[in-house]
């Protein structure tokens, strides 16, 4: 069995899956699970030797020939997406079945494996033509994925957004490769890091991806995507989907130059992107929109691992570089396993409560303890705490930064205030995910939807615990993952070495401190558990200053929670509020709604498109049918022409 | 086995010494006002008794009540394992523990907060959201003092970073560390330990309804995050890793009592700061910081 056999069978096992999904929903789990199977075998399989798969068939697809190829960036990228894949398709299963949802289901699973498919042809692809084509049907399944229910106002218009702002990417993407193919007179992708003219090319490839990826503030349309997406979409979606943007960055600064500013433009973004992108999350009320937010957080801290990895690579390959990459990478793994894990929480308080309002939920650790614990397991993870996965990536990052800065170079300063940023991005998420575990899952039930829930089924439970294994052994045992990031490393840019760099992140030593923390904390808690047991317990209500009817909707709710912070990003978050004072001596009524909207979209893009629609319905004005005035405008337009040609000196 | 032993050693040190310093500040706080004040170990007498104590548990909470303070207490003391002492260094010393040591503390706030939401005490969920806003501010002063001490040193690690003197912005750091150790710790003019009124009140809201033993943890942790902050502060600021092993205890034992008086002195003399203040004088301590990483910069070139 060779690599190339497994992914023939993970292809044939995503196939099959299309076929049987509209039939047999089991043949459809049972296909494209071995589907993901298969193509996560491949990928560990590649990583682990080191070596480059390369399938050239004399195939002839749209004039070109066929080229698959799985290196060691691809191979990283694909075995995040077999594993989620897997988890999520497994997930649907109970989420999303033919019995609730009887006209969307079966092609949705359909659309599902036509984009997990398509997502790892975009992996594999190297030759441009190909890319685009396996790019765009990747986008398009998406698309009626996020439209599942398309009976909702809001779906339908977050799928419109999603597919309006995929499309104007797709523009770029097509210039970009138009015009690398144009300049090297092929199609064919492969290093070509010696043609020092195509280093422009960079900036097109940069909007390109980075609007797929999320990028502040090119992120207006993520939000209500991955909001208003089943679940386990939305999973697919933050975990994977965006992390295709990255693969698309990564890949081509790899392969190709790029010009000399790209590594301070992609960094800066990353600070941007990481900063702004909490400080939006904390304004929302809406849990999966809230999450969604932290894809674009989490977006900056990579792109600032790997803004500093460019800079490197530009200036002499120093080991700092190697820090900030192989952080980066790491965090690319991280945010895919815990923010899926997070959606797929989400998705069963969704499933058992049918509202993603924070401020309606409450107390659901009752009724929910797996969602719960597993919940805040990831929380734990994204917030970048010891002694789970997210530190380890970020502290990858940290160290590249703080060397930088020792190193006294020409990036100490850039790295002082990246480093700086990161920092208070950790300290904001942390404040986030308190409020969304306080006010989700503790406290008591502030309506009734909250009260009459139920557990999520073991199809759903699951996927949940693989995911938050998974963070929990990268945190314990980093220095597993190591070769892996060092393959990846070695295929961006072969010039930087992984030795050193490993004696100068002693992951080992992390893993065993990390490792005997959470053994400690564990014995801490269940010895102070008994010590309670012993000492003997009774039961009160809350204290309440002496007030006598206290009630559940008494209780902080997550604007209040946020509000000092949301306080000090009002000049770019624009919360719209609305409500009554209490007036009068005897006030009887009073309210207050706040909600943060999606700034960059509201403010800046939905100015701008309809000045272009009404500049547009202007000059239609031209166009009325009466062959008078085109005759008219030929005369105008052939007298000016005249004019000019006079003007320039014509013979 | 001699690395056994002395981690062992430095666990009990820490561990037995913490207690102590909230007794001093109050010392000097009735000193200044002229009373004669609780002994200086109440704080020892309190712990133990409330380890002996029952518990009193509200019917809203869930697990995390208890498991929180039992974790955060582990966290602050795996932070105190990290910081060095002197010439002894530290037994556990590697590259990036400065930042190990930083996102300790955070999960330790993450622990407590959690425990503090689980009531459904709308008093506690605003003593947390003032306690993780407020931490961001500090959390950027500590990473600024951090790269402060990583230009001197040219060194990631705690056991290195903190050897020499902060050199010419020693000044500037040690009161950038000053009032990140007040807003961190909940004293005067941030938060106001021996407040009454629930409204006013960030940290001591955190933990209304906690009692018994989960209660004693988090006021051991508390001080055992106040005694790290003082020793952080004097070995940021002293050359200990210069001196002779007596040197240093002497020194650090003195810092840390200068560092425990002018926490007194300053809840003495000043009131507590309005909550929309706050955030500025925590933006002034990250700026204190950022002038001495300034100084440390140009110092550092040769």
């Amino acid at each position: 069995m060779t690599p190339g056999w497994l992914l023939l069978i993970a292809g044939g096992g995503l196939v099959a899956g299309i076929f049987s999904a509209f039939k047999s929903p089991r043949v459809w789990l049972a296909a494209t699970l071995t589907g993901a199977i298969a193509s996560f075998s491949a990928a560990v399989w590649m990583l682990a030797s080191g070596a480059t798969w390369n399938w050239q068939p004399q195939f002839v697809i749209g004039g070109e020939a066929l080229h698959l190829q799985l290196d060691g960036i691809s191979a990283f990228f694909l075995i995040l997406l077999s594993v989620l894949g897997g988890a999520a398709t497994l997930y649907s299963s109970e989420y999303w079945t033919d019995k609730a949802h009887p006209a969307s289901a079966p092609s949705g699973r359909a659309w599902w494996n036509g984009m997990l498919l398509n997502m790892g042809f975009v992996l594999l692809c190297a030759n441009g033509l190909h890319f685009l084509i396996v790019w765009e049907i990747f986008t398009v399944c998406a698309y009626f994925l996020v439209t599942r229910e398309r009976q909702r106002p809001a779906a339908r218009a977050a799928g419109w957004l999603y597919l309006a702002a995929s499309h104007v990417a797709m523009i770029f993407l097509f210039a970009f490769f138009a015009l690398l193919a144009a300049r090297t007179e092929s199609w064919e992708l492969g290093p070509m890091r010696e043609h020092a003219e195509l280093a422009p090319l960079f900036w097109l490839a940069l909007v390109g991806f980075g609007i797929k990826a999320g990028i502040f503030p090119l992120h207006i349309w993520l939000p209500s995507a991955h909001a208003n997406a089943p679940s386990h979409v939305s999973a697919i979606m933050s975990g994977m989907a965006i992390k295709m943007g990255i693969y698309g960055i990564v890949r081509f600064t790899g392969w190709l130059p790029t010009p000399d500013s790209a590594g301070w433009v992609v960094a800066a973004l990353g600070v941007v992107s990481a900063v702004l992108g909490v400080a939006f999350a904390l304004g929302q009320h809406d849990l999966k929109r809230l999450l969604a937010y932290h894809s674009v957080e989490n977006i900056g801290i990579i792109l600032i691992g790997l803004g500093f990895a460019m800079i490197a690579a530009s200036h002499g390959n120093a080991a700092w570089g190697q820090l900030a990459l192989a952080g980066a990478l790491l965090h690319v793994w991280n945010h895919g396993l815990f923010k899926a894990l997070l959606f797929l929480g989400a998705g069963s308080v969704l499933h058992a409560t049918g509202t993603r309002e924070m401020s309606r939920l409450g107390g659901l650790w009752r009724a929910m303890p797996w969602t719960a614990s597993l919940f805040a397991l990831g929380a734990t993870a994204i917030a970048g705490l010891p002694p789970l996965n997210g530190f380890v990536s970020e502290w990858l990052v940290y160290l590249g930064l703080f060397d930088a800065v020792a190193a006294h170079g020409h990036a100490a300063f850039a790295a002082i205030l990246a480093a700086v940023a990161l920092g208070l991005t950790g300290a904001l998420a942390l404040a986030c995910f308190v409020k969304v575990c306080g006010v989700v899952f503790l406290g008591l039930p502030r309506t009734e939807i909250a009260e009459h829930v139920h557990e999520c089924g073991w199809r759903m439970r699951l996927p949940m615990l693989v995911l938050g294994a998974a963070c929990v052994t990268i945190g314990l045992a980093p220095i597993l993952f190591w070769p892996a990031l060092a393959t990846a490393s070695a295929a961006w840019q072969p010039a930087l070495t992984s030795a050193n760099a490993l004696s100068s992140a002693p992951l080992v030593t992390l893993g065993a401190f990390h490792l005997a923390l959470a053994t400690l904390v564990i014995l801490a808690a269940i010895f102070l558990w008994q010590r309670v047991r012993q000492n003997g317990v009774s039961r009160a209500g809350t204290w309440d200053c002496g007030y006598a009817a206290p009630t559940p909707r008494m209780q902080y709710t997550a604007g209040s929670f946020a509000g000092i912070i949301t306080g000090w990003f009002d000049w770019i978050l624009r919360p719209q509020r609305h409500g009554h004072l209490p007036k009068g001596n005897f006030p009887a009524h009073a309210d207050f709604t706040e909600h943060t909207p999606e700034t960059v979209l509201e403010n800046i893009v939905e100015p701008a498109s309809s000045l272009v629609l009404r500049v547009s319905t202007a000059v239609r004005r031209l166009q009325h049918g009466r062959v008078q005035s085109y005759i008219f405008y030929l005369l105008l337009g052939l007298a000016a022409l005249a004019i000019l040609a006079v003007m320039g000196g014509a013979k | 086995m001699t690395a056994a032993l002395d981690i062992f050693l430095r666990l009990v040190a820490w561990l037995l010494l913490a207690p102590l310093l909230p007794g001093i500040i109050n010392k000097v706080k009735a000193w200044v006002a002229g009373r004669r004040g609780p002994p200086v170990l109440q704080l020892y007498f309190d712990l133990a008794k409330l380890w002996r104590k029952g518990v009193v548990l509200s019917t809203a909470v869930s697990p995390v009540h208890i498991i929180g303070p039992a974790m955060a207490w582990i966290a602050i003391l795996a932070a105190a394992l990290l910081l060095p002492f002197g010439p002894a260094g530290t037994s556990l010393s590697f590259r990036g523990d400065a930042l190990l040591f930083v996102y300790l503390l955070a999960f330790a706030r993450f622990c407590i907060a959690l425990a503090a939401l689980d009531t459904g005490s709308a008093f506690e969920g605003m003593g947390v959201a003032r306690e993780v806003s407020y931490a961001v501010l500090s959390e950027a002063a500590i990473i600024t003092a951090l790269l402060t001490l990583c230009v001197q040193s040219g060194s990631v690690s705690l056991a290195t970073m903190l050897a020499p003197s902060a050199g010419a912005g020693a000044a500037l750091l040690a009161a950038g560390l000053f009032g990140v150790l007040l807003a961190e710790n909940c004293r005067v003019p941030f938060d106001d330990p021996n407040t009454h009124l629930e409204l006013t009140m960030i940290h001591e809201v955190m933990v209304l309804d906690h009692s018994g033993p989960p209660f004693a943890a988090i006021l051991h942790g508390a001080s055992l995050k106040l005694l790290l902050f003082a020793v952080l502060l004097a070995e940021a600021v002293l050359p200990l890793g210069k001196l002779t092993l007596p040197q240093a205890v002497g020194a650090l034992v003195a810092a840390v009592f200068v560092v425990a008086i002018a926490v007194g002195l300053v809840e003495s003399l000043l009131a507590r700061l309005a909550f929309r203040r706050v955030p500025l004088l925590l933006t002034t301590a990250f700026l204190l910081c950022l002038f001495a990483l300034l100084v440390a910069w140009k110092g550092g070139t040769p």
